[in-house]
């Protein structure tokens, strides 16, 4: 900052710089036309003397001879040159001889009297000597050069002192002008910093602001979560407690009692359900990938479809042949497909098509795709609607009828397989809503029919479970003790290697989430102490399968039911065997 | 009677003084024969002579009066007051041509216009300036007086003045009347 500052101050002379210098050209120019005017009078001095010089000589022999008339005829001579004003030729005692005498400026009867010729005329009195006697005088009176002759001359020094002044004036004026023009350019640049700084505080500000902006909506979409699950679990609730209440009346009719037991596992699912898509908006539900023909999925739904989305609509499907497989969970794949579909009869309450078209797609980045799309007849989406669509808990629906979770579980799952979800909509003209799907290297598996194979908990062994959530130990501990198994229950997963260290199990089935060691850490504690021993792993969600995988092992979601425990328990007996 | 015989005396004396007064505006317009001579030894500065001829340092010119002497003292003087470049000019008398050698100008004169042609015949060849005038006879010197329009002429013969070694100043022959060029 201080060069800038100084710099002008510096420069602030130049104006008087340049008159000065200006003025010391016109000075020198006028002092050279001096010198110069005073080398010519010299000059010319000169030069009459050596006139006068020549006229006495040419007339010493006329003044030797007393011969006027020759004198005479010298000085005719000499008045060829029109600048010679007065001529005079005086013998030895001083008397005028032969003179000439232009304008009146006759020369002086008597040499030694002197007398002034003209205004400038320069004029010179030399002897005439003869054998080195001094014979007489002649008188010379030269006018100088015209001065229109003499301006001419000075007019080209007059002109190159003018021209040179003119070119330091002009330069000096560029000069002050680009001096002046850095000093706009500097405050310009200045008050840029100023604006920019200006602009950053305000960028600030408004991020600030967007921030609490952000958090209130973050707040506000909190308390819609709290009321949506509160209100859903609520209804659920409602159903298991007074089912439970019904079951525990005395003497209730078995068919009733078979019914309140199934509206209680049918809320609970619906309850579990509900948790996955909490999970899968929070993009923490452990997924399960594996190889699906996702045109054979979209064939086994159609039955579902049907029924979920009443008469009304009709489903269309085509698939093509040559779309890839993709490696993804399978449920939530399905779930996303539904919930797509669910949105899509929700748009069409008077009915209409449902089209669902499976496309190879290329993406630049992500490289062989699938293209899933759903479209709809249905009544659209005007651009806000469409904007806010994947948002998690908007919701166009009424209270109680949806969660706002739907899209948002779709897009959630999608983005965790590596995907995307392009939703294009128009008011009026039915929506279409794609997913896309990273394709598959890995082979499909035998087929895609394992459909949970049927209970039969035929194996049975030595268990340790370890839990530390005292609740759900002591229902594990019950299930497996029901399914006809020996159970440990570890409460750590220290205490549990301490046990495995010391007694022999056929299995361990373990929670995931604990303080301490976790389910994982065991797992891998175990594989080093009994290589061999397999281990289920359970967990409601979990940061480390979901970022690391479960290692190969086996995952029960919680909660889950006894079917689903038995059958792995099952099956991993079965492989130890 | 003194008195008587005074006053012509104080009147002789004063027509003396008026006379004497007179004579010097007379001074002023020289007789031609004063004229001429005032210009001979002058001549001496507008030549130059040979250098075996030339007088040696510090010797002077030699004029020799050959013949007839027309001019008589008013020569003697003017010589006498000539100085040139530090040489005086003296005057010698001469008879004849005998005995020329060692003059650096002549007057020539005979009794009659022969006598003239003759001495100038017997000059002819040695470095001497010859000086004629018209009025003895149409016979020249290398420098010849004459008289036009009232006032002292004189032709040069610069052809004579060559063939004798003589060179004369170009100012010499810029007031002469003619010059006769000489043979180149």
């Amino acid at each position: 900052m201080r060069l800038p500052m100084r710099l002008p101050e510096r420069w602030s002379n130049a104006p008087t710089a340049i008159v000065a210098i200006v003025g010391l050209l016109l000075l020198a120019g006028i002092g050279i036309i001096a010198q110069n005017e005073a080398a010519y009078r010299d000059l010319q001095a000169q030069e009459t003397r050596v006139q006068a010089d020549i006229l006495a000589a040419s007339v010493t022999a006329a003044l030797d001879f007393g011969d006027a008339q020759a004198a005479q005829e010298a000085v005719d001579a000499i008045r060829v040159n029109r600048q010679v004003r007065t001529v005079g030729v005086y013998d030895g005692a001083g008397n005028l001889i032969a003179g000439y005498g232009r304008d009146g400026d006759n020369p002086p009867p008597r040499s030694n009297r002197p007398q002034a010729f003209g205004s400038n005329a320069v004029s010179s009195i030399v002897p005439v000597l003869s054998a080195g006697d001094r014979i007489g005088a002649v008188l010379l009176a030269v006018d100088p050069e015209p001065l229109s002759r003499r301006l001419t001359r000075y007019l080209v020094i007059g002109l190159l002192v003018v021209m040179a002044a003119l070119v330091i004036l002009v330069l000096g004026l560029a000069q002050n002008a680009l001096r002046r023009f850095n000093r706009e350019l500097e405050a310009r640049a200045a008050a840029l910093v100023q604006a920019n700084a200006e602009l950053k505080v305000q960028i600030g500000e408004r991020t600030k602001a967007e921030d609490q902006l952000r958090q209130a909506h973050k707040l506000q979409a909190l308390g819609q979560l709290t009321g949506g699950i509160a209100h859903d679990f609520n209804n659920l609730l409602t159903v298991i407690q007074g089912s439970a209440d019904m079951l525990r009346r005395p003497g209730l009719a078995d068919a009733k009692r078979v019914r309140f037991a199934e509206a209680i596992v049918q809320a609970s699912a619906r309850a579990a359900a509900l948790t996955g898509q909490l999970l899968a908006f929070a993009r923490r539900q452990p997924l399960q990938p594996e190889v699906i023909d996702v045109n054979h999925l979209i064939e086994g739904m159609t039955d579902l479809l049907d029924r979920t989305l009443g008469e009304r609509i009709v489903v269309r499907t085509r698939l093509a042949n040559s779309v890839c497989a993709v490696e993804a969970d399978r449920a939530q794949l399905e779930s996303a497909l539904l919930n797509i579909a669910v949105n899509a009869r929700d748009a069409m309450p008077e009915g209409g098509d449902l089209g669902i078209e499976t496309a190879p797609h290329r993406d630049p980045r992500a490289g062989a795709m699938i293209a899933i799309a759903v479209t709809d007849s249905g009544v659209g989406m005007d651009e806000e609607t469409l904007s806010r669509a994947i948002e998690p808990f908007f919701t166009t629906k009424t209270t109680g009828k949806g969660t706002g979770l739907g899209l948002s579980q779709v897009y959630g799952f999608a983005t965790q397989s590596g995907g995307d979800v392009r939703i294009a909509s128009e008011p009026g003209g039915g929506t279409t809503v794609t997913l896309l799907l990273p394709c598959s290297g890995a082979a499909m598996q035998k087929g895609e029919a394992e459909e949970a194979p049927p209970f039969a908990g035929v194996r049975t062994g030595n268990i340790l479970l370890v839990e530390d959530n005292e609740e759900v130990g002591e229902f594990a501990e019950t299930l497996l003790t029901e399914l006809g198994h020996r159970v440990t229950w570890a409460h750590s997963g220290k205490q549990a290697l301490e046990l495995a260290r010391r007694d022999s199990f056929d299995a361990v089935f373990t929670d995931v989430v604990m303080p301490g060691m976790s389910g994982l850490e065991l797992a891998d504690e175990l594989a080093r102490l009994r290589p061999g021993l397999p281990v289920i792993l359970t967990t409601g969600y979990s940061d480390e399968i979901a970022a690391a995988g479960a290692g190969g092992r086996p995952v029960i979601l919680k909660p889950y039911g006894l079917d689903t425990l038995a059958a792995a328990l099952d099956q991993a007996l079965g492989e130890k065997a | 009677m003194t008195a008587a015989r005074a006053l012509p005396a104080a009147l002789r004396l004063l027509i003396a003084a008026a006379l004497a007064l007179a004579g010097a505006p007379a001074g002023a317009q020289p007789s031609e024969a004063a004229v001429k001579a005032a210009f001979i030894p002058k001549f001496a500065r507008y030549v130059e002579w040979p250098a075996g001829a030339a007088p040696g340092p510090r010797q002077p010119f030699q004029l020799c009066m050959i013949g007839h002497d027309p001019f008589g003292a008013v020569i003697d003087q003017a010589a006498a007051n000539e100085v040139v470049e530090g040489r005086g000019v003296v005057v010698r008398r001469l008879a004849g041509a005998e005995g020329a050698a060692g003059c650096h100008l002549a007057f020539v004169r005979g009794a009659t216009a022969a006598g003239t042609a003759r001495l100038l015949l017997a000059l002819r060849g040695q470095p001497i300036l010859t000086i004629t005038d018209s009025r003895a006879g149409p016979q020249r010197g290398i420098i010849h007086f004459t008289v036009a329009a009232g006032r002292v002429r004189f032709f040069i013969d610069q052809a004579a003045a060559a063939e004798r070694g003589l060179s004369i100043s170009s100012r010499l022959l810029a007031l002469a009347l003619g010059v006769r060029q000489r043979r180149t």
